[in-house]
């Protein structure tokens, strides 16, 4: 209603893993389109400078991902405070220089700490994402009516649709599943968007999870060369303005869920009816909130599985339902690894028409 | 939970903004000329609405120029209207060439935003920072707030208060000057008076108040003899440039002509308090919150109640009974409620009046519309009001707009009284010519006159003579 007039609230969440960079910035024939971290670097500074212009009150913060921690870059809050020291000069603008100048030495000084041993660790996409929704949630958070305005004597008062964009080159993690749900509830309690571009490797499914059930476009980067153009066009406006001007999003969605046993994607699952925690074979307790099941339940989910891996399943597979108590799904899509009590529903939203989860109990 | 509801002045500026027509109006070589320097076009583009600003974005990186068809291939079906109407202010500020199928940026503008987003470049256009200075102190953030503010409210203040025959400040000969010619004020009778223009300006926001004003100040720069794009720019890189920071005439002037122009430009916004100079002979300025908030919608002035304490959002209370609490003791503030509140007690740091059929009466013949009273009365709602759904009483707020329309239950326009035709035919047929023009105000075929407009005038006795003088 009144976006006009208020600034947005960007925070970006950069996937720093070195491995994957230095995969990405090789040549032919390996890399059709070959794209070095400080080729990145520049389109991404235009286009946070590009966020930036658009309102004065604009705010952003920047994330960085790195092996085995997550930091964060950058923050418009606190940039003021050290803004009169840096040096600025006739030709650009000052508070894109402080952008600029910051993200980069900061992100030179932490891959250059980085010692021969760490590279190798995944990177902590979860943990720089938990922490741009801390900082959505502190920044939302409306500011009581006593509080004093800052010493710079600006308000920051509430900026409307907060959004969270992840740049990501490394693959799934399985391990993350669980913490990259809760992260969902919790951007969607928020009301936060998440945008997703996968610059390198293969789709991931959580984070096309994400994109779909927070209301963000997920864009897997195919012209790599054209990083600056996609950005722009696609994360770059606000959700206002996607009323008018469509973002692309994805037809299809892979909505696959890791178990918590193993921690693998997987097509059937078995889901315990009291804590909806999901498993990959039939168990006889819940190893998550040790839920007993009876034995007999057990031999005939076990006697149906190969019947299940076929299709021809006896149980007609609901699809489309929403976890009653859970956490809120927007669009009735929904398995909830984090819901207290769901009483028992078949999560199932399936757009490969391959998976069916059934529960146990 | 409560939602926090931001009304007026979000209303307000929903609309494109003020300085955009007086740009539309302007020639492509004037504007072209605007658009080489960076921090003009990072200003201009500030003050776009924010769809324009994504067309601009999406054009912004791209070497060729591209079917307009692809570029609507994005838009949805609702808002084809909405992105029509962004393209053609986009294509009347020359930020589009003109080119019905392609749709491609000024290259002008091009080569300057990118250079503004990427920084770089030699035009210096975001002015030259000033060697630290050993021999003052620098002037802090609060001290420049203060001026900005002893400023702006003098030129108001003084507006104010002409009519009452108080006296106040008078603020310089060039910004009396300015106020008169804005039409803000007038001297019908030797002495300044405000109009009524001016006290519906009274009632904008600040930030709309500056706009006004320095948009009045482009309009006489050309008959000043000073280069509009040299004001603009000045103003633009003004706008871009930091709080608290000091920065240096050198370096910027270009010919001698805009070497004068900027020199004048630095008094008068030193006169309106958008920048501050330690000497008016000093070669180093000081930006201060008026100016370097001017493309942006927040209150170009932390507080509008003064140096004192006081909450700092909003400062009146309006109750059902019409009373009205301001809690205020900024002389200003008092006086521009005055205008439409009858003030019967007055405290250390509260007012209290009520609004009174009279007191509305007297708002309404200075020209303040009951919109505007009610707008200002919202946008100044104290923080305890904001709980209020909605903000106002809607008693008070429906009985102020019946006060204004008590006042336009006659009309009177200016005419002629028709009467006395021959026969029932010659009235239908002269009415009916009356009627094809549109300038029938009333009529009574049983009396078979009828009352038409002073422009019709000339056309309908013109009409008539020849009818007459056909039949003769």
């Amino acid at each position: 209603m009144d976006d006009d007039s208020k600034g947005s609230h960007l925070s970006v969440v950069l996937d720093l893993s070195p491995t994957h960079w230095e995969l990405s910035s090789r040549d032919a024939p390996e890399n059709t389109y070959p794209l070095t971290l400080a080729t990145f670097l520049s389109q991404l500074l235009a286009f946070l400078n590009s966020h930036i212009a658009c309102r004065h009150e604009n705010t952003l913060a920047v994330f960085g991902a790195f092996p085995g921690k997550s930091i964060m870059l950058y923050s418009s809050s606190n940039a003021v405070l050290d803004s009169l020291s840096t040096d600025v000069n006739a030709n650009s603008y000052p508070p894109f220089n402080i952008v600029d100048s910051t993200v980069v030495q900061r992100i030179m000084t932490e891959l250059d700490s980085l010692e021969e041993h760490q590279e190798e660790a995944p990177t902590a996409l979860v943990g720089a994402l938990v922490k741009a929704l801390c900082y959505v949630n502190r920044i939302t958070l409306p500011t009581s009516s006593n509080s004093k305005t800052q010493s710079n004597g600006f308000h920051p008062g509430v900026l409307p649709d907060p959004r969270i964009l992840i740049l990501s080159v490394s693959p799934d993690l399985s391990t993350s599943y669980i913490p990259i749900m809760n992260a969902i509830f919790s951007a969607q309690k928020l009301k936060a968007t998440i945008d997703v571009c996968q610059i390198y490797g293969p789709n991931t499914v959580f984070l096309q999870q994400a994109a779909h059930l927070t209301g963000g476009s997920y864009i897997f980067l195919e012209r790599r060369d054209a990083l600056l153009q996609y950005l722009i066009m696609s994360f770059l406006p606000p959700p206002s303005i996607r009323k008018t001007l469509s973002v692309p999003t994805q037809e299809q969605v892979d909505f696959r869920a890791a178990c918590f046993c193993h921690k693998k994607i997987i097509d059937i699952g078995f889901v315990c009816s009291v804590c909806l925690s999901i498993f990959c074979q039939p168990l006889p307790v819940c190893t998550t909130c040790r839920t007993k099941f009876p034995m007999k339940t057990l031999q005939r989910l076990n006697a149906a599985r190969p019947l299940l891996a076929t299709g021809n399943s006896t149980r007609p597979s609901q699809s489309r339902m929403s976890t009653a108590g859970g956490p809120v799904t927007n669009n009735g899509v929904g398995g909830a690894p984090a819901a207290p009590h769901g009483g028992g529903q078949i999560a199932n939203g399936n757009t490969n028409g391959a998976r069916c989860v059934f529960h146990l109990g | 939970m409560p939602s926090i509801s931001l009304t007026a002045p979000t209303v307000l500026s929903s609309s494109p903004h003020s300085l955009l027509p007086f740009l539309q109006s302007q020639s492509q070589t004037t504007l072209t000329r605007l658009y080489q320097r960076p921090s003009a076009c990072l200003s201009i583009f500030r003050l776009l609405a924010p769809l324009q600003q994504q067309i601009v974005m999406n054009l912004l990186w791209l070497e060729s120029a591209i079917a307009s068809s692809t570029m609507a291939a994005w838009v949805v079906r609702e808002g084809k209207k909405h992105y029509d109407t962004a393209l053609s202010t986009l294509f009347r500020l020359h930020i589009l060439s003109t080119s019905p199928i392609k749709l491609a940026l000024n290259p002008t503008f091009k080569t300057s935003f990118r250079q503004a987003l990427t920084g770089g470049g030699t035009t210096g256009s975001f002015g030259a920072p000033a060697p630290n200075d050993d021999k003052h102190p620098p002037m802090g953030i609060d001290g420049l707030d203060g001026y900005a503010l002893e400023r702006w409210e003098t030129i108001l203040h003084y507006m104010v208060s002409s009519g009452t025959g108080q006296n106040s400040m008078r603020p310089s000969k060039d910004v009396l000057y300015l106020l008169q010619r804005s039409g803000l004020m007038a001297s019908p009778h030797g002495s300044l008076q405000i109009t009524s223009a001016g006290f519906q300006f009274l009632l904008h926001s600040p930030h709309a108040q500056l706009w006004d004003l320095l948009l009045q100040y482009l309009r006489m720069a050309e008959e000043r003899g000073m280069d509009l794009v040299e004001v603009l720019s000045f103003l633009f890189m003004l706008s871009t440039m930091e709080l608290g920071r000091e920065y240096s005439t050198e370096g910027m002037n270009g010919t001698q002509a805009a070497a004068l122009t900027q020199k004048a430009m630095l008094n008068d916004l030193r006169d309106y308090g958008l920048l501050w100079q330690r000497k008016p002979s000093s070669r180093r300025f000081y930006p201060t919150r008026l100016a370097t908030t001017l493309t942006s919608s927040s209150p170009p002035l932390p507080t509008s109640t003064g140096p004192s304490s006081g909450p700092k959002e909003g400062f009146i209370v309006l109750e059902t009974n019409y009373r009205v609490y301001a809690y205020t003791d900024n002389p200003l503030q008092t006086a521009v409620l005055n205008l439409f509140v009858a003030l019967k007690y007055r405290f250390p740091n509260l007012v209290v009046g009520s609004i009174t059929r009279d007191s509305v009466k007297k708002a309404l013949s200075n020209g303040i519309s009951a919109e505007q009273i009610i707008s200002y009365l919202m946008a100044h709602a104290h923080p305890q009001m904001r709980k209020n759904n909605p903000l106002l009483p809607v008693t008070v707020q429906d009985q102020i707009r019946l006060w204004e329309l008590e006042k336009n239950r006659l009309k009177s326009q200016e005419g002629y009284l028709y009467t006395a035709f021959t026969s029932p035919a010659d009235y239908e047929l002269v009415l009916n010519y009356a009627k094809q023009l549109d300038v029938v105000l009333w009529e009574n075929a049983a009396k078979r006159c009828f009352f038409g407009s002073l422009d019709g005038h000339a056309n309908i006795k013109g009409f008539i003579e020849r009818r007459t003088g056909g039949n003769a």
